[in-house]
């Protein structure tokens, strides 16, 4: 039984014994109001622990609020004779509306508020989260001029290449330069015709070590449109260890050779003199014993470098203990020269057989990214064969692939068939030959793992918004000291992976911060929140208009014009009806009855 | 009264006149003048003063030439009786004296008196001065078109040098009241000396530069500082120690700085200005010139040269390559130009190269270049340009066809084949009948017939009978007639008429020497044929025998000879051939590591960096001062070798090391120079990053091979 009930009637029966009493007792004097006041107090009281629930009918035009954000056009708002309200974080002074400080809570408050129109660009997520449930609108404002997308690698190392891409949103008539500066220079620029949409990609090559912030600029004729910062970090890293085993020597390991000591990297090469016999070279690494390939020797290594015809004459223990390598990690690079192949492993990749170009000069390019290097001066004729698990890294100019690469457990296989490279070297095209291997050691060596990585939630953090971290780490017993330039964080464990977890902050000021965890120091980059303005408008209206999209899914088609709503009466009324009952029942027996 | 009149008529005749020849000459000079000055002036750039002098020049000489004011009354009276034939010859009677007249002169000069009053004064000087207004007016118009002309293009580039150097503004320490430089060019140049108020410098290379340096106060020293490296104490040349004076042959762009008691002012840069080489451009001939059969033997040779103060000399320098193969032999002549250099800028020279009287013969080749030097002693040469005289022996001739296949080997063994059947023939005739006999005989003539017009064939002979003779009548030939003749068949009647072989070239690539010897060849097989025919092996022996020792020296003369030559060898030692021991090989290993000996990029690439914090407002700390202080000694280094590209850059970045105030357009100047400063970044090899190794990761993956390998399905 409920205890609505078990309270009615215990009331019940304490009116009628009080009654009882009040009717037997000798004095009779105000017996009618005594009655009234007992009753009265058993009600109130039963009232207080039974309340009063009723229905109330709400009329449309009463329920109905607009909402003014930031980007309204207050003129386009001004025929609207609803109630309009405007959020304080957007800057409409000039407009009427009254303003609303937190809009959860005024909706909590505001109880008969069904619906709601926006206007401007929308609300945050967290906004919007407090609006489930009721009939939203959205009237977004026109779209936001400047650039809307936008994306670059934020850690790069030296030497690397820096891009720059995104979309510029242009809504104005005349056309706008943009203009990538950085360094005091100006790098490139495009130009974006009047009312449309261009995607732009700029591409450097950073000089300095450390942090810079680069600038987007938006340029109409001479006026400054916007500057938005593009804060990037170039960073040192010890170079790859590479090891070369040759079965015989030529022009093309000597000049890698050459050209890897020059540049500083760990080279141990290795070559067949006579049977059993080997000629071993260390350069920028310290002497071991090289006769013998094993995996301790070869887990120092970042890649590996073989042709095929070694491959084929060291014995199975050595191949045995290489493609364990690989699949802990280890890169391979197998140059093969004939369309056969005679190894087990160099048989990763088909091999095909062409006639070569007539002037038998060989135009290759870079898949990747589409650098066409000069032409080298060799008639080739073996191309490799590809399916859909590699990745073919070098083409020639008739598509076929002459550098091909797959994973192999955790390490990769790469396989080349041009024979020599280093006749850039001698024609003294020194950009191509470090390009071309650039790419190719890239691809195929080791991955370095990292300690930690940083992700930031949202992606541009600005100041006094809420900035989530969440930071993924390689042991996951111990909770990580987390630091903000000096502040502490409190950092919280994910539950289903023991190693990932996150942190909130609030950043007070912009520019570089600090982030510490475990001594080891990332930077990242508080944005103004004059940056990337039209990028986030742009964000807030795309995520406006899908949460409006998704609630129309919900909504039943036939909504009830009235809206009923269950309102309760306030049980304070019941406790004072109780008080003044019962002080007039005590008072009575008190001050009357003495007399 | 009367009497005074007719000579004041001529007395007012000479003052017009004079006057109006005055107003005429003067207008004659100011057209003169105008002319000349406006010549003077806008080509010339003399001060507009030269006008009042020419002027004044032109009209005393014309005042001279004609000295006017010496004619007297009497030189009028002159003209006058010649002019009017009226006055009779008596004009003069007007300015004598009355008094002293006769009575017939005096009734004479009263007539004449009359006469003169009512003649009109002559109109010539008006016309005259007429002319001359209009001579001025054409003066004025000329002067007017002289402005008008173009400035020459010389006289421009002489502007544009001042104006660069006149527009920028200098920060020069307030201790001084006056600065002159003096760059004084070398002599070479031609250049005279110039002086400037500036301390930017801009002077030859060689130029000798005085600064002369007044200060308001008196110092007690002053420095100049060459590339922030070489300091010179200065002596003051007056006792108040207020004018300073220093002098300095510049050879290398730079800067320096003053330092005035102890005080250092800003950086002033030298730029140097190279003296280039001559510059030398062929416009004929074209750098491949082949001269063909019947063309003259002659090149005209026309070469432009240019340097920037003058030619000294220039000279071709030409070879000839005669001969070919190994037997090339080369002569070098050095052919002079006859115009004369003088120190000219720009100079045209041509010449006129004869080949034949250089020595060149068809099939040679001549490779020339011309060489100049410069007043300065600089020499430069032009590209190589190569003539060559077409030999046409070289083209009929057929050396390298005639011996290319070797034809005869094959049919050699057929002649040793005759003969051994011929013995065998002579051993077997005991035993054969008459009969069976001859008919060998006869088939081994036949033999020997096929194998006589085997051998025919590379001689081109045609048919069995005749061996290198002319031949009229051919059998062959007669089978045509009986065929039809179509009518105004060309070929057909041709051929009727004409004698066609094979083409004997085709078939007889020998030598003469050895066609005759396969001559021979065949004259002795006809005769072992004709024995064999005849039945008669034993004589024909004899003939086939010969016929076969000249084929066999044929074939040797085929033969190319090459002699033994002889060579010691080490001797080998046996016990250590083939052993397959390889234990006294040592493994040679290298090891080598590289040190890069400055890190002079490493540096300014973190010093880029640390402009950027700067940029956002962080002061450099103690500890980036090493660095910029490093920063500042490499590009100390690099504007003393380019002033113009690196000064101001250094010049800011001591500022920014110096002050605290932020200032973006320095740290934009600073960041663009370093980067140039470091050249050539080109992509090296990077390892990419992988997600920190969880060992939750790590399981993940160990699992998922693991599996492939067990399961196995």
């Amino acid at each position: 039984m409920d205890f609505k009930y078990i309270a009615i009637f215990s009331c019940l029966f304490l009116l009628i014994f009080l009654l009882y009493k009040e009717v037997r007792r000798t004095n009779k004097d105000r017996l009618i109001w005594r009655i009234l006041a007992s009753i009265i107090a058993v009600a109130c009281f039963m009232l207080l622990m039974v309340p009063v629930k009723y229905e109330t009918h709400i009329k449309k035009n009463s329920n109905e609020i607009v909402l003014l954000t930031e980007g309204t056009n207050l003129d386009s708002v001004a025929k609207v004779q609803v109630e309009k309200y405007v959020l304080a974080s957007a800057d409409l002074k000039r407009s009427k509306a009254k303003s609303i400080a937190d809009l959860p809570y005024f909706l909590a408050t505001h109880q008969d508020i069904r619906k709601l129109d926006i206007y401007g660009y929308g609300l945050s997520e967290e906004e919007l989260k407090a609006t489930k449930g009721y009939e939203v609108n959205f009237h977004p404002s026109e779209n936001p001029q400047g650039i809307i997308s936008a994306s670059w690698q934020h850690k790069i190392k030296t030497s690397e290449q820096l891009t720059v891409q995104g979309v510029y949103q242009n809504t104005g008539k005349n056309s706008i330069k943009l203009l990538l500066k950085g360094l005091g220079n100006a790098i490139d620029s495009i130009s974006i015709g009047g009312k449309s949409n261009k995607n732009f990609s700029f591409q450097t090559r950073p000089k300095q070590t450390g942090k810079a912030v680069y600038q987007l600029i938006a340029l109409q004729g001479k006026d400054t449109l916007a500057i938005e910062p593009v804060p990037f970090l170039v960073g040192n890293q010890s170079p790859m260890k590479v090891l070369i085993l040759a079965s015989f020597p030529d022009f093309e390991y000597k000049f890698l050779k050459k050209w890897l000591y020059e540049n500083q990297y760990p080279v141990a090469f290795r070559t067949q003199i006579s049977k059993n016999k080997f000629s071993s070279d260390f350069l920028n690494i310290e002497s071991f014993n090289l006769n013998k390939i094993n995996s301790s020797a070869l887990k120092k290594f970042d890649v590996l470098i073989i042709d095929e015809e070694e491959l084929a004459a060291i014995n199975p223990e050595e191949i045995a203990s290489i493609n364990a390598a690989v699949t802990g990690g280890l890169g391979l690079l197998v140059r093969v020269s004939s369309p056969k192949s005679t190894a087990p492993i160099s048989g990763t990749f088909g091999r095909g057989e062409s006639a070569p170009a007539k002037d038998q000069q060989l135009s290759i390019s870079l898949k990747e990214n589409k650098y066409n290097f000069s032409k080298l001066p060799l008639a080739q004729s073996l191309f490799l064969k590809t399916t859909e698990n590699d990745q073919p890294l070098v083409m020639d100019g008739s598509g076929r692939t002459l550098v091909n690469s797959s994973l192999k457990g955790s390490g990769k296989i790469s396989m080349s068939t041009i024979p020599a490279t280093f006749n850039w070297l001698l024609s003294g095209k020194k950009t191509d030959y470090s390009t071309y291997w650039s790419a190719i050691l890239s691809n195929a060596a080791r991955r370095k793992t990292e300690n930690q990585t940083v992700k930031i939630i949202p992606q541009f953090p600005v100041v006094s918004e809420q900035t989530r971290l969440v930071i993924d780490l390689a042991e996951s017993g111990k909770i990580p000291a987390l630091k903000i330039d000096s502040i502490n964080l409190a950092p919280r464990q994910n539950i289903a992976l023991p190693f990932q977890w996150d942190a909130v902050f609030w950043p007070s000021h912009s520019g570089w911060r600090n982030l510490s965890i475990n001594q080891s120091i990332e930077s990242l980059f508080i944005y103004k929140k004059s940056d990337w303005l039209a990028r986030r408008n742009q964000q807030k209206i795309n995520s406006n208009l899908e949460f409006v999209k998704a609630l129309k899914n919900i909504k039943p088609i036939g909504q009830s014009k009235d809206l009923i709503i269950e309102k309760e009466i306030s049980i304070w009324w019941f406790f004072i009806g109780f008080l003044v009952a019962s002080a007039f029942l005590w008072i009575e027996s008190r001050i009357f009855n003495d007399k | 009264m009367l009497k005074a009149k007719g000579r004041n008529w001529i007395h007012s005749l000479r003052t017009k006149w004079i006057t109006l020849y005055l107003l005429r000459i003067f207008a004659f000079s100011l057209a003169i003048a105008s002319v000349l000055a406006a010549l003077a002036i806008f080509v010339l750039h003399l001060s507009p003063w030269i006008f009042a002098v020419i002027f004044l020049l032109v009209f005393g000489i014309a005042l001279l030439i004609k000295p006017i004011w010496k004619t007297k009354d009497e030189d009028f009276s002159r003209y006058v009786n010649n002019r009017f034939p009226e006055l009779e010859e008596s004009a003069d009677l007007l300015l004598k004296n009355p008094e002293e007249l006769s009575m017939l002169q005096q009734l004479q000069r009263d007539k004449i008196e009359n006469i003169i009053l009512s003649i009109p004064q002559p109109k010539e000087p008006v016309k005259k001065l007429y002319l001359a207004i209009a001579f001025l007016l054409i003066g004025l118009l000329m002067s007017f078109g002289i402005t008008k002309i173009p400035v020459s293009s010389e006289s421009q580039v002489v502007q544009k040098e001042q104006k660069p150097t006149s527009t920028i503004k200098e920060n020069v320490p307030i201790e001084i009241s006056g600065i002159s430089a003096t760059i004084i060019p070398p002599a070479y140049t031609g250049k005279p000396e110039r002086k400037q108020k500036q301390l930017l410098i801009n002077a030859e290379t060689g130029a000798e530069i005085v600064w002369r340096i007044e200060t308001n106060l008196s110092v007690k020293s002053l420095k100049i500082i060459f590339n922030d490296k070489e300091a010179v104490s200065l002596k003051p040349t007056n006792a108040k120690a207020r004018e300073w004076k220093f002098s300095k042959v510049l050879t290398k762009s730079g800067f320096y700085q003053l330092e005035i008691n102890g005080k250092k002012s800003d950086l002033y840069q030298m730029e140097v200005i190279p003296d280039l080489p001559v510059t030398i451009k062929i416009t004929q001939p074209k750098q491949h010139t082949t001269i063909d059969v019947g063309q003259p033997q002659k090149i005209n040779l026309t070469a432009d040269l240019s340097d920037d103060y003058g030619i000294n000399d220039a000279y071709i320098s030409a070879t000839m390559a005669s001969g070919k193969g190994e037997g090339v032999s080369f002569t070098e002549k050095k052919l002079t130009f006859n115009s004369p250099f003088n120190n000219k800028k720009n100079i045209r020279l041509s010449k006129q190269i004869d080949l034949k009287s250089l020595g060149m013969k068809p099939g040679d080749e001549l490779y020339f270049f011309i060489k100049a030097m410069d007043n300065h002693g600089q020499s430069s040469r032009s590209d190589v340009f190569f003539v060559s005289i077409v030999d046409t022996t070289e083209l009929m001739s057929m050396a390298g066809m005639t011996n290319g296949v070797n034809l005869v080997p094959e049919y050699f063994r057929s002649q040793r084949q005759i003969i051994i059947d011929t013995e065998k023939l002579l051993k077997e005739q005991s035993t054969l009948s008459g009969e069976a006999f001859k008919i060998r005989s006869n088939e081994l003539g036949i033999d020997q017939k096929l194998l006589r017009l085997r051998y025919g064939q590379f001689l081109g002979e045609e048919n069995e009978t005749e061996i290198g003779v002319d031949h009229d009548d051919h059998d062959g030939h007669a089978d045509h007639k009986g065929g039809e003749e179509k009518f105004g068949d060309v070929t057909a009647i041709m051929d009727k008429y004409s004698h066609k072989h094979d083409i004997a070239e085709d078939a007889t690539f020998f030598e003469p020497e050895m066609k005759a010897q396969l001559k021979a060849v065949l004259t002795e097989m006809w005769d072992s044929e004709l024995h064999l025919r005849t039945y008669k092996p034993q004589e024909a022996l004899p003939f086939e025998y010969k016929a076969l020792r000249l084929l066999k020296d044929l074939q040797q003369k085929s033969r190319a000879y090459v002699a033994k030559t002889t060579i010691k060898t080490a001797s080998l030692k046996p016990e250590k051939r083939l052993s397959g021991e390889l234990d006294k090989i040592t493994q040679p290993v290298q090891k080598m590591s590289f040190e890069q000996k400055e890190n002079r990029v490493a540096h300014l690439k973190i010093a880029l960096a640390l402009m950027e914090s700067r940029k956002t407002g962080k002061k450099f700390l103690e500890g980036d001062k090493y660095l910029l202080n490093e920063t500042e000694k490499y590009m100390i280094g690099a504007a003393a070798d380019n002033p113009a590209t690196y000064l101001n850059a250094l010049t800011s970045l001591r500022k920014l090391s110096a002050n605290n105030n932020l200032n973006y357009q320095d740290i934009d100047i600073v960041q663009q120079a370093i980067q140039k400063m470091i050249k050539g970044e080109v992509a090296k090899p990077q390892n990419n990053d992988a997600q920190p190794a969880s060992s939750l990761y790590q399981n993940y993956f160990n699992n998922l091979t693991g599996a492939g390998r067990s399961n196995g399905f």
